[in-house]
């Protein structure tokens, strides 16, 4: 017995050291830290100024970054809702009895293992160019002059044009999840509806989307994750230090601490951890509602 | 069973029906065929051709030293090296750190057992901007953030502790599913529990070691935010910050031919590794773990 707990300590130790100094104590440091005004972010703690939840205020008064609380929100619901539709559809199509199933699945997941920066440049800099991208071209061919000479990335339409891109990557890593649900739904379900005369749409509201309670909530816990760090796509689609359009939190507080830019008023690292610690309620608040609205007993994946 | 039954009987007329269902999703692959084989196309042609609408007309050729001018003179190989650097020392790290920790968790019962998964499970869901502050702060105070070599230290100790979590909480269902009496017949065999796990279940869990190191290597290879913050310098950045400072500078020279050419030298090894290896990764993706 003796034995075996050294055992376990030997195998535990790396990893759980590693867990404790890259997630646990960096965690309360944050959180202690957004409570108090830290003038440099490699100051000491006996320079910091505890200053209780003026960070907090202080965002909720920042325009900038209620903006960027606003663009987040928008990503996640309006992005979200369009990303799960058609995630939804696609895995539907896939499990329909089409051919080259495991082809189509492959390609629409591809984006995934991308880098987001060079998929962002392939948008930016081929899709939306006025001069040579594929929507003007595109659009120009089948003889919608006019619409094609929208500047997509203008502001006003770039905001929903980077989260256009966004999307289309993003389907992919849930179409799977929700195919790997739709594929363990036994088959004969299909069939006696088929028997009872059920239509395909008929089948799909009434089997499928109840068994997929459980690939739903993974799917909308995963979404809302990602959501929270939404930092690349924005920051490529701004020309500017702080662009307006398409600023998020996280962005907000890169540019807050790490980069000068002319955005910053005043240095405080305590700010930007107040930041830090309300994306971490973001999620957790997402997380309880999720599991609260969600009831699912029997599926688990 | 009665899976290939259902299947047995898509005729002709089956097929016909599914037509409105093919519509949809050859079109989506259509337009990622379209963007991927474009650029490449660019990047093979002249910011010039490109301007005239002839990228995919060739009329001076192909243009390959777009390659070899990224490569040498856009610092692209510096950046390529650093990648590979970072992601290949970090996955054999991650291997060593978690395979282990991740048997004992699966093997052992003990009274901080669910504790630990637990712990690791919810790390997954932290943000990175949740831990960032404090890092960077212990970082610049240890003045690692003054030396390439250490930077280049710190980058692999960040990628190993970052996703400590999700690897190990990947290999728990491998580890779990191998049977015990592989231990028993090595303990009778006078085999200890360090060596049983290093020659006996190591092997044994390899499958789900390779797929977790191949997601490890496509989150390392593409890992942006946290690079950008420690590791900015020409020699130190991987390619997601090189790329990023490439397309800024290319606002000034204009070479945007060069440009597309290094989005593809970025993008080529994540792609190939899916080319060869796209079913264990979709495999992975929704059997193993919950993260992609």
């Amino acid at each position: 017995m003796r034995q075996n707990k050294a055992v376990i300590a030997i195998f535990l130790m790396p990893a759980v050291l590693f867990f404790c100094l890259i997630f646990i104590y960096p965690i309360f440091r944050t959180g202690l830290m957004s409570f108090y005004e830290v003038e440099n972010i490699t100051s000491g703690m006996n320079e910091w100024k505890f200053s209780g939840l003026a960070n907090y205020f202080k965002l909720a008064d920042t325009s900038l970054f209620r903006i960027s609380m606003w663009n987040l929100f928008r990503i996640w619901a309006v992005g979200g809702v369009a990303v799960m539709l058609i995630a939804l559809f696609f895995a539907g199509i896939l499990n329909s009895g089409i051919k080259a199933k495991k082809f189509f699945r492959a390609v629409i997941y591809m984006p995934n293992i991308i880098s987001a920066v060079a998929l962002a440049t392939m948008w930016l800099q081929y899709v939306y160019n006025p001069r040579f991208g594929l929507f003007t071209t595109f659009f120009d061919a089948v003889g919608l002059t006019d619409f094609a000479k929208t500047q997509w990335t203008a502001p006003g339409n770039k905001f929903w044009a980077m989260l256009f891109a966004y999307c289309f990557g993003m389907v992919g890593y849930h179409m799977l999840i929700f195919s790997s649900g739709i594929e363990k739904i036994s088959p004969e379900y299909y069939e006696a509806a088929s028997i009872d005369g059920a239509n395909k749409l008929a089948q799909f509201r009434q089997i499928t989307l109840p068994l997929l309670t459980g690939v739903i909530k993974t799917n909308l816990t995963m979404w809302s994750i990602t959501s929270v760090s939404f930092f690349t796509w924005s920051q490529l689609f701004s020309n500017v230090v702080s662009d307006v359009d398409t600023i998020s939190p996280v962005v907000y507080l890169y540019n807050q601490v790490f980069s000068g830019g002319n955005v910053v008023t005043e240095r405080n690292a305590g700010v930007g951890a107040a930041v830090g610690i309300l994306m971490g309620i973001c999620v957790v608040v997402v997380f309880l509602l999720i599991n609260l609205l969600i009831r699912d007993d029997e599926l688990e994946y | 069973m009665a899976k290939n039954k259902l299947h047995a009987s898509s005729g002709v007329q089956k097929q016909t029906s599914l037509i409105p269902a093919y519509i949809p999703i050859v079109l989506w692959v259509l337009f990622t065929f379209v963007l991927i084989g474009w650029i490449v196309a660019a990047s093979l042609s002249t910011t010039r051709d490109i301007f005239l609408g002839k990228t995919l007309e060739f009329p001076t050729g192909l243009h390959f030293e777009n390659y070899s001018k990224a490569w040498y003179s856009q610092n692209v190989s510096v950046f390529f090296k650093n990648s590979l650097l970072y992601s290949i020392i970090s996955v054999a790290l991650l291997v060593l750190v978690c395979a282990p920790a991740s048997y004992a968790l699966s093997r052992f019962r003990f009274a901080t057992n669910k504790l630990i998964q637990n712990g690791f499970v919810a790390a997954m869901g932290v943000p990175v901007v949740m831990i960032i502050l404090p890092l960077f702060s212990s970082v610049s105070r240890f003045n690692i953030l003054n030396n390439d070599t250490s930077i280049r230290a710190l980058m692999i100790f960040l990628y190993v502790g970052i996703n400590v979590p999700y690897t190990t909480i990947f290999l728990l269902s491998f580890f779990s599913n191998l049977s015990r009496s592989f231990e028993e017949a090595a303990s009778i065999d006078g085999c200890g529990p360090v060596r049983t796990f290093w020659t006996i279940m190591l092997p044994l869990a390899q499958p789900g070691i390779i797929t977790v190191s191949i997601f490890n290597f496509i989150n390392i290879w593409n890992e942006y935010f946290m690079s950008l913050i420690f590791a900015n310098s020409n020699a130190t950045r991987p390619v997601a910050v090189g790329l990023y400072s490439m397309i800024n500078s290319m606002k000034y020279t204009g070479d945007w031919a060069g440009m597309f050419s290094s989005v593809i030298i970025v993008f080529l090894p994540t792609f190939l590794l899916y080319l060869f290896l796209s079913e264990k990764i979709i495999a992975g993706v929704t059997g193993g773990g919950i993260k992609g």
